[in-house]
């Protein structure tokens, strides 16, 4: 059955070593397979040799058994499976009594061989003082390996190397099992999927990875779904024929080991640009990072709820009692825009003078406005009658809308509205949010509300509405938000996008995930939110005008500090775009 | 002075090999101050002991080789940066270097050439050959945390990034001291002499003038903070 929690929201249970220890053992007769095995190594002995790593010495018998003594050490025996892809013969299996094993590629044309040495249990430290953290043992780890057959003729002068080849490629991949999924290589050290069988609402995630270049056709990749489930999967691809044999191994969200190797067909499904220099490959992974995980198995991973501080409705509210900042409170002052909205939109006062009623569907609220100034407002909400004073910022974000926001003052949970208002159209969107979600106190809960705009001049339509799209779907955009802040936005899915943050040298790099919505406002002109749930809680809201590659909006935050709706905007750049819309939604089923 | 007289009398007989080819150095001050004495000798050979460990403070900021520029500091020393003091005490120095990319050596931003009569180099050796003085020019790129706590600064702070760069040029003051006893060379003070800045890095198409961005709160209120402002 499908999972309906989000993985980011779902309490994994922390495995024991003796736990995996047991439950590896089901692991020591080798993986299954829905696809027959290849008996390519049948009765063959091999040993491989790799570059500071392991000396693996291998015998293959023909009942899928097999005995290898790890540097020398004494033989064991294991149950392994094997698939071939064209001249590549993939195996994969584990060392019996241990939580640990291999996936092992050998290029039969040049016996060439790339290792990926996978373990649990691994007792990996990382963060420091009071953020420092172990990883979970359900996690699994892997260490990379580049070798060769030995033939007696020596260390042959090329192995296989990281690349950056696949970078910005994305990929529809059928399995054998049935399992689909879209895979977004939008960075060189993770990606960003979608598994759509696997989940109820297709929300994209992002998992670490690596990226092999054995050939000009074939790449070994693998990702591990650490801060979740930690399952681990590894497979060969050829781009030429579009097909894959891997491997899955690690526990699922049911605390169910998952071992089995599979074959899969795949389709291009688009090709991101990718901004780092052109003499850039990629040969040096993007595995080191300031958090300590410098151990064998290192890799970059972003693991942002280790860090932030759970907070209760009541301590968020009595934050926001104490301090409560629209803006600063204030005018424009020097240093407003800061790292995320340096290279914001203009304010406008294209509202100063103005009166008008915001009248929301279904019963929504209904709010009168008073603008006499352009960075003070007067509203009314019909439901109590009383006139407030708020602080607010509009920009116009196309011609003759308005787009604004402002504290909902003496609200508790805090809350807060950015408004989209059509002049022209008669059409209103409301993104109503407030602190606490259903896990933190210092999250935001945010909704897009749909109505008219009532205000002297203006026949507001009757049926005619804002409304939520799928028209930025795959898109990829970069947001300068600043000289020294840019990240590319993908947007993945319907309810859901990855930002991922560029290297010193504009390769893409760290990468995380999101819950969004995306609102249609006119052609072209879109609203974009996005809570970083079980990240850091902040929102981010913002009109996007792809008729001129910016972006303004707000964002929304509470905490300790107390709450706080602040600014953000950007420049931006469209990347590129995957051609995925048609595998979400009611479309589904139209891809083949 | 008997400890000192001591020291003098060693460094001439450790120094006497050298004596000959430090004469050719020496030979021009003959015609100065006829200061040709073992003191003077030990002064040019000091000089250029001091001008190797500025080059390998500069040469191991560029790699990145942190513990290899505090231990050229004593234990003591202080580094003046930007409005802040950064002491070795309370490893400030490694604060200031680590967290960071803050002067590893670059070109000038393009129209921003510190002009030549600032690049003069200069290093005078106290007679005791106990400490030093010396003023070295700089162009080097400087980096700071951005100061933000959203997830776009944390993950780009994972990948060794996350800061704002701009490039400096003006010179190092520094003061030298050597510890008798241990006998190398070690930098007790360390000014920068900023003289121009500039919004650049590698790679831009241009460069403008940039406000002084001084520090305003020390360590730990900024993580990359100073011990104290100056």
């Amino acid at each position: 059955m499908a999972m309906q929690i989000p993985m980011h929201r779902y309490e994994y249970t922390k495995l024991t070593p003796v736990q995996i220890r047991q439950a590896m053992r089901a692991t020591e007769d080798g993986p299954s397979s829905a696809s027959a095995f290849t008996n390519e190594l049948n009765g063959r002995s091999v040993r491989i040799v790799t570059q500071d790593g392991p000396t693996l010495e291998y015998a293959f018998n023909s009942n899928k058994r097999l005995t290898v003594s790890v540097d020398g050490a004494r033989r064991v025996e294991a149950g392994y499976g094997e698939l071939t892809l064209n001249q590549i013969v993939f195996f994969s299996h584990t060392i019996p009594g241990e939580q640990r094993g291999y996936n092992v590629y050998i290029d039969q044309g040049t016996n060439l061989v790339t290792v990926f040495e996978v373990w649990m249990s691994s007792g990996i430290t990382g963060g420091t003082g009071a953020n420092q953290y172990t990883l979970d043992d359900r996690e699994v780890q892997r260490q990379i390996y580049f070798g060769h057959v030995d033939t007696g003729q020596g260390t042959p002068a090329e192995l296989h190397k990281f690349t950056n080849r696949i970078e910005g490629k994305g990929i529809y991949w059928k399995q054998d099992n049935g399992i689909e999924t879209l895979e977004h290589y939008a960075s060189v050290t993770n990606t960003n999927f979608v598994e759509l069988t696997r989940h109820t609402d297709n929300l994209s995630w992002v998992s670490t990875s690596d990226y092999v270049e054995a050939d000009v056709r074939h790449f070994f990749y693998n990702r591990t779904e650490c801060e979740f489930s930690g399952i681990h999967t590894c497979f060969a691809m050829d781009l030429f024929s579009m097909q894959q044999v891997g491997v899955r191994f690690g526990f699922n969200e049911n605390d169910e080991l998952e071992y089995y190797m599979f074959r899969g067909d795949g389709k291009v499904i688009g090709q991101l640009a990718f901004l780092e220099p052109f003499d850039e490959y990629g040969r040096t992974p993007m595995w080191m990072n300031t958090d300590g995980e410098t151990a064998k198995g290192a890799r970059y991973s972003y693991r942002p709820v280790r860090t932030f501080t759970w907070m209760s409705d009541a301590e968020v509210a009595e934050a926001a009692e104490r301090n409560t900042s629209a803006f600063g409170n204030g005018p424009p002052s020097n240093g407003d825009g800061g790292a995320m909205a340096a290279n914001n939109m203009p304010f406008s006062d294209m509202l100063v003078g103005r009166e008008f009623t915001l009248r929301f569907d279904n019963g929504g609220p209904v709010r009168d406005y008073r603008v006499n100034d352009v960075y003070q407002l007067q509203y009314r909400d019909h439901a109590d009658g009383t006139w407030r004073d708020a602080w607010y910022r509009a920009y116009e974000g196309d011609d003759n809308l308005a787009w604004f926001g402002h504290i909902l003052e003496d609200t508790n949970p805090r809350a807060a509205t950015m408004v989209a208002v059509d002049f022209t159209n008669g059409l209103v969107t409301s993104i109503e949010s407030h602190m606490g979600t259903p896990y933190y106190g210092n999250e935001t809960t945010y909704r897009a509300i749909f109505g008219v705009l009532e205000m002297e001049g203006i026949e507001p339509p009757l049926y005619t509405r804002h409304h939520l799209t799928d028209e930025l779907i795959g898109h990829a955009f970069s947001w300068s938000y600043s000289d020294a802040t840019t990240s590319m936005h993908l947007y993945t899915s319907p309810n859901s996008m990855s930002w991922t943050i560029f290297t010193a040298n504009q390769t893409m790099g760290a990468q995380w995930c999101s819950p969004c919505l995306y609102v249609k406002l006119r052609p072209g002109i879109y609203i974009f939110c996005q809570n970083e749930e079980a990240c850091n809680g902040a929102q981010m809201t913002e009109l996007l005008n792809t008729k001129i590659t910016r972006d303004c909006g707000f964002s929304f935050t509470g905490g300790a500090n107390g709450v706080n709706l602040g600014l953000v905007g950007a420049y931006g750049r469209h990347i590129g775009q995957f051609d995925t819309r048609k595998y979400f939604g009611p479309n589904r089923g139209s891809q083949a | 002075m008997s400890s000192r007289r001591s020291f003098l009398t060693r460094i001439g007989a450790g120094v006497s090999t050298a004596l000959a080819s430090a004469a050719v150095i020496a030979e021009p001050s003959k015609q100065g101050k006829s200061d040709d004495s073992p003191v003077r000798v030990a002064q040019l050979e000091a000089e250029q002991e001091l001008r190797r460990l500025h080059r390998s403070f500069e040469q191991a900021l560029d790699a990145g080789r942190t513990d290899e520029v505090v231990a050229l500091f004593t234990e003591n020393a202080e580094v003046i940066f930007n409005g802040g003091v950064f002491d070795n005490r309370r490893q400030g120095i490694s604060r200031l270097y680590q967290s960071s990319k803050t002067g590893t050596r670059m070109e000038p931003a393009p129209g921003f050439v510190v002009a030549a009569d600032e690049q003069q180099d200069s290093v005078a050796v106290a007679e005791d050959l106990a400490s030093a003085t010396a003023v070295f020019p700089f162009s080097i790129g400087v980096s700071r945390l951005l100061v933000t706590e959203t997830s776009h600064a944390s993950m780009a702070r994972l990948q060794g990034e996350g800061t704002e760069t701009w490039w400096e040029g003006g010179m190092y003051k520094v003061t030298y001291r050597r510890d008798i006893a241990a006998g190398p060379w070690k930098i007790s003070r360390l000014e920068y002499e900023t003289l121009s800045r500039a919004d650049w890095r590698s790679g831009r198409s241009w460069a403008g003038p940039i406000a002084p961005a001084l520090f305003v709160a020390t360590y730990p209120q900024d993580p990359q903070g100073p011990d104290s402002l100056v």
